[in-house]
């Protein structure tokens, strides 16, 4: 009897767990590609599919675009500096948030909301050039950084500059990577990193080096000669790379000291390769924008003078603020020149 | 297969109990569990000693503030989409610095300006979104635990300068934790990017004077070893300034071990046993104990109340782990007129 009544019970039971499941809409086991449809995320990369197929205009993610991306909105609306105060509200949960958090009117926004999203979007044209070399380059700039301290025989300093072009910025570039047809250079970097670690004193430490860095350089000769040459797209580039030195100088400095050495080293790398890019624009900046090729020069010079040696020194010898205020300084410089070359691709 | 996270599954669960019990006539610790159940219900307001939230050291800007930590559930903003609710949260990833001890500070990164971040609480089912903002330099990231699609997993890198947002629907209901999951882990977790991600049954849990407390570790010197210890973020804070709980009021403490390169600590209550309620996944506690073992990430809800007034330490028994900050104590006080009664802890 008592048998009778466990198995009623038991499909009772089953019976209210697929109702009960039915109703919370939470996915079972068999059918897990629910969650994954429901998500926004999914769904709206179908739109956006679908949009591009009408050839519409491509939208922004307000929430991860680079500054020069921004600026098409900053064209459109004729609204001064609206690309940093854009980026300064974020995150925004929706487009409309541009609205409520007051950085533009609701008229303004009925005027970009089709160009606007939240959601992931596949950068394209000159805006996905630039996150490519961006990301590139702040590789580059951690494997420069990386070179001096082993040159030093510091490799216990250089292993977090080997690795961090692997762990937080290799994952983000490696489909680009097979886009371009450049070979994986994923193994070459952990290889090199396994060697310091283990045996930084192998002779063999030096080739692994040398075609660590050569690998970087081949990813960014993956981007047309011309591309590269061009001042509004390299100035872009320096922007995203001082930018990141910004934050990574603060995040050294505790109480008038610096105490964290990488985040020292880590912006030493990006300015030291921000410079040498800038280097190569210079006679062009001088001969076409010579007013902000003289303010960037000028803060460029004042700025690298922070970082004197890869091995921290005692006493910082700028603060935070005044870095602050060189890449400010050098930024502003740039979206003069970034916003007429754009302009001009446009037309 | 059932599924186990199913809503409504929990009813369930304790319906085959209470007839498991009815059936095996009611073990010592089923009718424990129902008396308890009985008391903590039939009370319905919580009582809170007053306490002052005393900044950690006179330094003007401390990411750490433990007080504020202690009692502080962040329920994120709610709206209505689609008729299902939605909890958004927004975290923010800086720098900042904290001061250690009078002698030591120390560079973290914070979210929102804090450490740990905010402690997000949700219901089960609820849709939760996590908007992330990146201003720390490096690349970093938010990875949940829970159960959510690949895609909302939070191991792709977010860029300095750009934010990403996480969406995933609340499941399952225990106590759970947030951090960057960007390599090397044990180094963006030490130093700041964690947090408590609470989710909360479809039937709340009887009223307590509900507790977060998460032990961490710094490495100061980059050498994978933790130079001090802490609670909240800052070493010795409790110790210096006791918790204060009443008398007999239920406590219930949602307990996060969260220190790297020490592969297991213990949390050890003294002069009392609490009911353990693992990984906060069951309504029932599975036992009672005045220690218990945490590996890295793990983490539990405790209950207990204390009997005598008087001050009382916790810590974990791996002492010289205690020593070097990560201990405190509970100031027991006893019920008086004083006593601040606020409506129970519940979802807005």
């Amino acid at each position: 009897m008592i048998k009778v009544r466990y198995i009623f019970l038991a499909v009772a039971a089953c019976a209210i767990v697929s109702l009960s499941s039915c109703n919370a809409g939470t996915p079972t086991a068999e059918n897990t590609g629910t969650p994954v449809a429901n998500s926004p995320q999914a769904s709206e990369a179908v739109s956006n599919n679908s949009h591009s197929g009408h050839g519409s205009k491509n939208q922004i993610n307000i929430n991860t675009a680079i500054l020069s991306e921004l600026d098409k909105f900053e064209a459109k609306l004729a609204i001064p500096a609206l690309s940093n105060k854009i980026q300064a509200n974020r995150p925004y949960a929706s487009p409309e948030e541009l609205v409520s958090k007051k950085v533009i009117t609701q008229e303004q926004f009925n005027q970009i909301k089709d160009m606007v999203t939240v959601q992931e979007v596949a950068l394209t044209g000159e805006a996905k050039d630039v996150d490519y070399m961006s990301k590139l380059g702040l590789m580059k700039g951690h494997l420069i950084v990386a070179k001096e301290l082993l040159d030093q025989n510091q490799p216990k300093q250089a292993e977090p500059h080997i690795g961090h072009p692997v762990e937080e910025i290799y994952v983000d570039v490696e489909d680009q990577l097979n886009e371009r047809k450049v070979k994986e250079f994923k193994t070459t970097l952990v290889t090199l990193q396994d060697l310091v670690k283990s045996n930084p004193k192998a002779a063999k430490l030096k080739t692994d080096f040398a075609s660590s860095m050569q690998a970087v350089d081949g990813a960014i000769a993956a981007l047309p000669e011309a591309q590269r040459s061009k001042t509004g797209f390299v100035l872009q580039v320096i922007n995203e790379l001082l930018d990141s030195a910004n934050s990574e100088y603060g995040a050294a400095i505790a109480n008038g000291k610096i105490s964290a050495a990488i985040e020292y080293q880590d912006s030493r790398g990006f300015v030291t390769y921000a410079n040498q890019l800038y280097k190569g624009i210079s006679s062009q900046m001088a001969k076409d924008f010579p007013e902000a090729h003289k303010s960037i020069e000028t803060s460029m010079a004042e700025l690298v003078k922070t970082w004197p040696t890869a091995i921290p020194p005692a006493a910082p010898v700028k603060t935070p603020n005044d870095v602050t205020k060189l890449i400010k300084t050098i930024e502003q410089n740039s979206q003069t020149v970034i916003d007429k070359s754009s302009t001009q691709a446009q037309r | 297969m059932p599924n186990n996270f199913a809503l409504g599954q929990e009813n369930l669960w304790s319906r085959r109990q209470l007839l498991k019990l009815g059936l095996a006539g009611a073990g010592v610790t089923g009718a424990t569990a129902l008396l308890h159940m009985l008391n903590a219900q039939s009370k319905s307001i919580v009582k809170i000693p007053p306490m002052e939230a005393i900044a950690p050291t006179n330094a003007p800007k401390n990411a750490a503030n433990p007080m504020q930590v202690l009692r502080n559930f962040d329920y994120g903003t709610v709206k209505k989409e689609n008729g299902r609710t939605i909890r958004e949260f927004r975290l923010t990833a800086g720098t900042s610095i904290i001061q250690l001890n009078s002698a030591v500070s120390y560079n973290i990164w914070d979210l929102n300006g804090r450490i740990p971040g905010p402690t997000l609480r949700a219901k089960q089912g609820d849709r939760v979104r996590v908007l992330f903002y990146n201003q720390a330099g490096h690349s970093h990231s938010l990875h949940f635990h829970g159960v959510h699609p690949a895609e909302m997993d939070g191991v792709r890198p977010v860029s300095n300068g750009s934010a990403a947002i996480y969406e995933f629907d609340a499941e399952p209901y225990g106590v759970h934790l947030y951090h960057c999951h960007i390599e090397p882990v044990t180094r963006h977790i030490a130093k700041g990017l964690y947090g408590m991600f609470i989710i909360d049954p479809p039937k709340p849990r009887p009223p307590a004077d509900e507790i977060a407390l998460i032990m961490a570790g710094y490495d100061i010197n980059d050498d994978n070893r933790n130079e001090f210890y802490a609670f909240n973020g800052q070493p010795h804070y409790y110790m210096d300034n006791p918790i204060r709980i009443y008398q007999n009021q239920l406590i219930r403490l949602y307990v996060l071990n969260i220190i790297e390169f020490d592969p297991a600590v213990t949390f050890h209550l003294h002069a009392n046993f609490f009911n353990v309620y693992p990984t906060g996944m069951t309504l029932t506690p599975t036992h009672k104990a005045d220690v218990i073992t945490m590996g890295v990430a793990e983490r539990h809800i405790l209950e207990f109340s204390f009997r005598y007034p008087g001050k009382y330490m916790f810590h974990p028994h791996q002492d010289a782990i205690a020593e070097n900050g990560c201990m405190g104590q509970f100031e027991v006080v006893a019920d008086s007129k004083n006593a601040i009664s606020t409506p129970k802890n519940s979802l807005q």
